[in-house]
């Protein structure tokens, strides 16, 4: 054990407390400014870096005007000195006023201003501090556009192999079965509408599990007695919110690389069923089964080779973690020869996860 | 019960013949008169009036909303039936109070829906005389003694002839006391038809699977489609054939119980 004095403690504990004091204010200030400089916490960062600094009052501008504000400050003296900050991209200093460039991976995004008892090392710091959290902002902002991105990518993904295959089969029964391409149509029809709506990130399991059924439907069309599918749905998963189209992907790879492409019977199940606080939904092939060094290739989408199968199965996992976790990715059970079982396991209540 | 006068509107030529067609081919329907756009429709009105009209929604000139708003002006307004290729407008068009809204390509047990309903709102509710709860116990005869069979014990219901076969869930057979005959009878007989028995168990969850059946949502324990047998509901006291044409009213029914179930919760 360390002996110290009474004195010692004291100003230890006193810089302990000055320090957690800076930490919390950095870190309130990049939260308050999660949505950039025109966001609505704004001024509540301005207020918190004059805090950080000791200075008299704060301000944060874009490239024209001043946004945010707390404490005292000139107008006109504020808008001179932004401007020439702006344009020298430098500190400047024009007692009591201070101002400094913020750069934002490389490029000019505003300024701020610092009035007060403050050093030009500190506004300069400051402002890096501010230049941080926006970029920090931004790329926060860049992640969700690419989450919503991998989702329409994902919907775009109608495969034309399976259109075709699709319309060449209902083409094929017109005059042998004319009933049975009318109701092929119908279902042709209910599997575009479903994978082009438009509303919301999530759909129920009935109406996935739906949209399922027709997608096997359609490919019965095609291979009549040789694919042998069942469906089985628990009524009380039936509501359960789930991202969309996320069961399909999985199915789609289950014909195409448990069934097309060898020949015989081939058995696909669906099975959607709850297991305590969880929705278990599982696609179960028995067909060639891969390596399962191989469909942790896939799920990682380094496979390579693989087609786009394995870009769906990554994308469905790589959902399914973003919405409910790292736990809750996409589960393979397989090996050569022995099938594929995909599983998705999600909670039937997710706090924000809502059908429609 | 008289047969529908129903009015067509639609500007291809193709899909008004088959909506046409197909409407003439239902027991409920009589006359189905065809117009080629908004305007002969409106000329049509003066012909005489209609029970019910089919409209198109996107047609040049004068369209399907437009003469929907026609319609509801009208005393006597016929029941409004709006089909189109877009689900974009179901929100007005129920605002113009539609009694149905049906998606092209429609499937053939959807249109039946569709006039079915359309059948449902012009003849009101159903008044069966008796309140929902009045068959809440029903009453058989086995062997001679009479025995009393909760409602909610019925699986599901079997049309048998004039009667209808009634099947217990495995959990709540009645007691061996009082169910005389051979022991692991699950299913009576009641003399009662199975049109009856829906209009009366509708409020407690027996919904329509099939011609002849008719099953109580509660003891669903799962929906199964295999590509032999098509859709089956499986209850504790078997399996109940789903048609077609109850399929999705079955499953919309499935999804509101779960839900009011999931809010139940504690």
């Amino acid at each position: 054990m360390i002996a110290r004095s009474p004195h010692q403690q004291l100003r230890r504990r006193g810089s302990n407390a000055a320090t957690l004091a800076a930490l919390r204010l950095t870190r309130q200030i990049g939260e308050a400014l999660a949505d950039g400089l025109h966001g609505k916490h704004a001024d509540d960062a301005a207020r918190r870096l004059a805090r950080l600094l000791g200075a008299d009052a704060v301000a944060l501008a874009d490239g024209d005007r001043i946004l945010a504000a707390w404490g005292r400050l000139d107008p006109a003296a504020t808008a001179q000195i932004l401007a020439e900050a702006l344009d020298e991209l430098d500190t400047v200093t024009d007692p009591p006023l201070r101002a400094a460039p913020l750069i934002v991976s490389d490029d000019l995004a505003g300024g701020l201003i610092v009035a007060g008892d403050v050093t030009d090392a500190e506004v300069a710091e400051a402002a890096l501090l501010v230049a941080t959290a926006l970029d920090h902002a931004d790329l926060a902002r860049a992640r969700e556009r690419i989450a919503a991105a991998d989702l329409r990518t994902l919907r775009a993904q109608i495969s034309p192999h399976f259109m075709h295959n699709a319309l060449a089969a209902i083409s094929a029964h017109t005059r042998t079965d004319p009933e049975r391409a009318r109701e092929l149509l119908s279902d042709f029809s209910d599997y575009l509408r479903y994978s082009f709506a438009a509303t919301g990130d999530y759909a129920t399991v009935a109406d996935e599990l739906q949209a399922v059924q027709t997608y096997l439907e359609l490919q019965r069309a095609r291979f009549d007695d040789r694919l042998d599918m069942t469906v089985q749905i628990a009524p009380e998963v039936l509501p359960v919110a789930i991202p969309f189209l996320v069961v399909q992907p999985i199915v789609e790879n289950a014909i195409r690389h448990g069934f097309e492409s060898r020949p015989g019977v081939g058995h696909i199940a669906v099975r959607g069923f709850s297991e305590g606080p969880l929705c278990v939904i599982e696609v179960e092939d028995d067909g060639d089964g891969m390596d399962p060094e191989h469909a942790k290739a896939v799920l990682t989408g380094t496979s390579g080779t693989n087609g786009t199968g394995g870009i769906g199965l990554a994308n469905v996992d790589r959902r399914l973690r973003a919405v409910y976790g790292p736990e809750y990715g996409l589960l393979l059970d397989t090996a050569p020869g022995a099938g594929t079982k995909a599983t998705v396991r999600i909670p039937r209540y997710a706090r924000g996860v809502i059908a429609q | 019960m008289k047969r529908l006068r129903v009015l067509v509107v639609e500007d291809e030529p193709s899909t008004r013949a088959e909506l046409a067609g197909q409407l003439a081919e239902q027991a409920a329907v009589g006359d189905v008169v065809c117009a080629d756009g908004g305007s002969e429709a409106v000329r049509l009105l003066g012909s005489g009036s209609f029970d019910a009209a089919f409209l198109d929604i996107a047609m040049p000139g004068i369209d399907g909303m437009d003469v929907a708003r026609v319609l509801t002006r009208l005393t006597d307004a016929p029941a409004i039936v709006f089909v189109t290729a877009y689900d974009n407008h179901a929100v007005e068009a129920f605002g113009l109070g539609a009694v149905d809204y049906l998606l092209k390509p429609f499937r053939p047990e959807r249109l039946a829906e569709a006039v079915a309903r359309i059948d449902h709102h012009r003849s009101g509710p159903a008044s069966t005389g008796e309140k929902a709860d009045d068959l809440a116990v029903v009453q058989v005869e086995l062997a001679g003694r009479t025995v009393f069979i909760r409602r909610d014990d019925i699986a599901y219901a079997e049309a048998h002839g004039d009667y209808v076969r009634l099947h217990i869930g495995p959990e709540s057979r009645p007691p061996a006391a009082h169910r005389p005959g051979p022991a692991g009878r699950e299913s009576v007989l009641l003399r009662q038809s199975l049109t009856y028995l829906e209009q009366v168990w509708d409020a407690a969850g027996f919904v329509r699977a099939h011609r002849s059946y008719l099953v109580n949502l509660a003891a669903i324990t799962e929906l199964r489609v295999t590509s032999t047998a098509g859709l089956v509901a499986l209850t504790g006291a078997g399996e109940v054939p789903v048609s077609r044409r109850h399929s999705r009213l079955l499953r919309e029914r499935l999804l509101q119980a779960a839900r009011s179930n999931d809010r139940s919760r504690p």
